[in-house]
């Protein structure tokens, strides 16, 4: 394994996240699977079990790797002792959970930052509703938000939030947070008879789902709680679609917005069978091609289903309502 | 109608649902209220009973609340209430169950009276109720389980997973049986197996049995082929095709077998002894045998609607006990209860009816 070969793929990838350069995606991801393929001894036998080697002939050819393998393997493209960060997923599903490692942040960083930029993500101040990275230095998400937002903008240490922060606002904010974190606000804020009218001009961004919570709420009646307890209006709330084993994210604005990606990232909404994609406004899997995941896998295989609509994606989820299970009891309920 | 004239309709309406309901002759409907009740005329007539004499008592109304999916459980739920003489309020699950429309339409006109079906629960149905019936989720019987009063009798069916125990077979005779109780229905009944634990009688044999088991698995399909699925159902099932595509490719303890590229069947063959989230449609885990399932298998443990076992003996339902299914019976029928199945390890009649007793003031003459 040549340290070599990454590091200057870690720079070609910045300079793809950063605009610099003309290398063309599709060229960028055949690379780093050519490399990753050499030098990810999972990921390599993966590829063989389903046929395809070193050098498919398109980016589309390469295999996107399931989840949950980052469960079951170390799926690192460069020696253990280069790792300088490993973020874990949650493991709500009692099986355990997932690390993706890196061994720089760099290409990680530059991704959040640029593709905030370029999502047209509103700016500082943030008022972070999450766990500060010192709370939890495992987390993708806290990372990401540690970097948009210092420290005393965290506002909910060791999980208390601090409601008083929030009524002290005097100028617009984007709240970041989770959908979870966001409902305990509302619940919170509900039981003390409390709503605010945050400046206007505020903005939200939530990302996440409710898995392990055993709750459920719609991305529209979410938002409507956001006007309700906080005065931001629905079209200036965004979502953010991303997880642990990406390094890349796509957002969606508004109740109905559709998700899009950066520019050095392409999402396939694929027949779950073929895995062809499908025709705009059918429903398939979700694939990520994501080229910031230098030192992992850049094809992942997401658990969610969604509708192509163009370039964008419609996220439909791992939607529960669509897997009618009868009386047959599935794992998933009794881990709740 | 006495008990006898509504055994007979009933039986006739239940003909052309044999294969759901196994079968369903007056005589064994008679014989379930004779195995639960103690006479099969006991809902008609004064009954001997120690010194004095007895009556079942059915609930003037049930109300059953049925899930999507399975309707041998409703049909068997509402046969039930029918056979007791009830009237049935039956809360269908959403987009209705045909089954249950053609199961009640070849009723005669008195018993098809009896029952009236909604897709959207009235409101005024709880109050007519003097049993409720629930089958779904932990989560839906908790709810209706709050809504009735303490004078009302309720039955909560809540979500089950059945599981093989393969004991001794060197000749892979019980694979085709397997293959029949992990593929009618599609897994989605609570009887149908999701995980066979095979003991190891000698190295290698549950891997063995797991690859006998695909090939059974295929014939099954060929002559018995599974039913539409939906997108987010075949998501599932390539899912986790991919993930353990992954972990066979540089796990020898893991291996799948998949059939058909329509995801037909699916066979998983892991070491460890998890009972594991299981997408249904077909798909089944092969796992070696642990010492001790009920301290092994998981959260699954407290949740065991059915335990097949080959060979089918009292020592091996003794053995595994503990794993506290509703029923233990032999491979290749758990998908054909007999009518007297005490269902959540519940009588399901008696559990619904009152005894009113009539005492001589003479007492019994012999």
């Amino acid at each position: 394994m040549q340290t070599g070969e990454i590091e200057s793929l870690e720079k070609d990838a910045c300079r793809v996240v950063r605009g610099e350069g003309d290398e063309n995606l599709g060229d960028l991801l055949l690379r780093l699977h050519a490399y990753q393929f050499r030098n990810n001894a999972p990921y390599r036998a993966f590829c063989l079990s389903v046929a395809v080697g070193e050098m498919p002939d398109d980016w589309r050819q390469i295999p996107c790797l399931p989840q949950e393998a980052f469960k079951h393997a170390d799926l690192r493209s460069f020696p253990a002792e280069q790792t300088r960060k490993i973020f874990r997923t949650s493991g709500t599903t009692g099986e355990g959970y997932g690390q993706h490692h890196f061994r720089t942040l760099e290409v990680y960083e530059a991704a959040v930052r640029e593709g905030w930029r370029q999502a047209g993500l509103p700016s500082s101040p943030y008022l972070v509703i999450a766990p500060h990275p010192d709370e939890a230095p495992h987390s993708s998400l806290s990372h990401m938000l540690g970097m948009l937002a210092p420290r005393e903008n965290f506002i909910a240490p060791g999980g208390e939030i601090d409601l008083q922060r929030l009524q002290s606002v005097e100028e617009p904010v984007c709240l970041l947070g989770t959908a979870l974190g966001f409902l305990h606000l509302f619940e919170r804020m509900n039981q003390r008879g409390l709503s605010l009218a945050l400046p206007p001009g505020s903005s939200a961004m939530e990302t996440g789902g409710y898995k392990g919570s055993g709750r459920h709420i719609s991305r529209g009646d979410l938002y409507a709680l956001f006007g309700d307890k906080l005065g931001i209006r629905p079209d200036d709330i965004y979502n953010e679609y991303g997880m642990t084993e990406l390094s890349s994210q796509f957002y969606a604005r508004g109740p109905q917005g559709l998700h899009y990606g950066p520019s050095w990232a392409r999402a396939i909404v694929a027949d779950p069978v073929t895995l062809a994609e499908v025709e705009d406004g059918e429903t398939g899997i979700l694939l990520i091609y994501d080229a910031a995941n230098v030192g992992s896998v850049v094809g992942i295989r997401t658990r969610d289903l969604a509708v192509k609509r163009g370039e964008a994606f419609e996220l439909l989820g791992r939607d529960p309502a669509a897997l009618p299970r009868g009386c047959s009891r599935a794992a998933d309920e009794w881990l709740r | 109608m006495n008990t006898a004239q509504r055994a007979t309709a009933i039986a006739k309406a239940a003909e052309p649902f044999r294969a759901l309901l196994g079968p369903t002759t007056a005589a064994d409907l008679l014989a379930w209220l004779r195995a639960e009740l103690g006479s099969s005329e006991v809902l008609d007539r004064w009954i001997d009973h120690g010194m004095a004499k007895t009556k079942a008592v059915a609930p003037g109304t049930i109300l059953h609340v049925v899930s999507g999916n399975t309707p041998h459980a409703a049909l068997q739920s509402i046969i039930g209430g029918l056979l007791l003489g009830s009237r049935n309020l039956v809360k269908l699950p959403r987009g209705g169950l045909i089954e249950l429309d053609e199961f009640v339409s070849g009723l005669p006109d008195t018993l098809r009276a009896t029952v009236e079906m909604a897709e959207v629960l009235p409101s005024a149905w709880f109050a007519l109720a003097g049993a409720l019936i629930v089958y779904g989720s932990d989560e839906t019987t908790a709810h209706f389980r709050t809504l009735v009063s303490p004078s009302q009798v309720f039955v909560g069916h809540g979500h089950k997973a059945s599981l093989g125990i393969i004991w001794d077979d060197p000749k892979f005779a019980s694979c085709d049986p397997a293959a029949r109780d992990a593929s009618l229905f599609d897994q989605q009944g609570c009887l149908s197996p999701q995980v066979f634990y095979v003991r190891e009688s000698r190295p290698g044999f549950a891997r063995a049995y797991a690859e006998k088991l695909s090939s059974a698995m295929d014939r099954f399909n060929r002559s018995h082929p599974r039913g539409s699925i939906t997108v987010a159902e075949q998501a599932e099932i390539a899912n986790l095709r991919a993930a353990y595509r992954f972990r066979a490719a540089g796990d020898l303890r893991v291996a799948l077998w998949e059939g058909g590229g329509n995801m037909d069947w699916t066979v998983v063959y892991e070491e460890d002894a998890w009972f594991p989230a299981s997408t249904l449609n077909r798909v089944i885990f092969v796992k070696p045998l642990p010492e001790d399932p009920a301290a092994s298998i998981g959260p699954a443990a407290a949740h065991v609607g059915a335990v097949g076992l080959f060979p089918c003996t009292e020592e091996l339902a003794e053995r595994f006990a503990s794993l506290c299914p509703s029923r233990f019976c032999l491979l290749g029928r758990m998908q054909d209860p007999p009518w007297t199945w005490h269902n959540g390890g519940v009588a399901r009649l008696v559990s619904l009816v009152k005894w009113v007793d009539f005492e001589p003031p003479s007492g019994l003459t012999a």
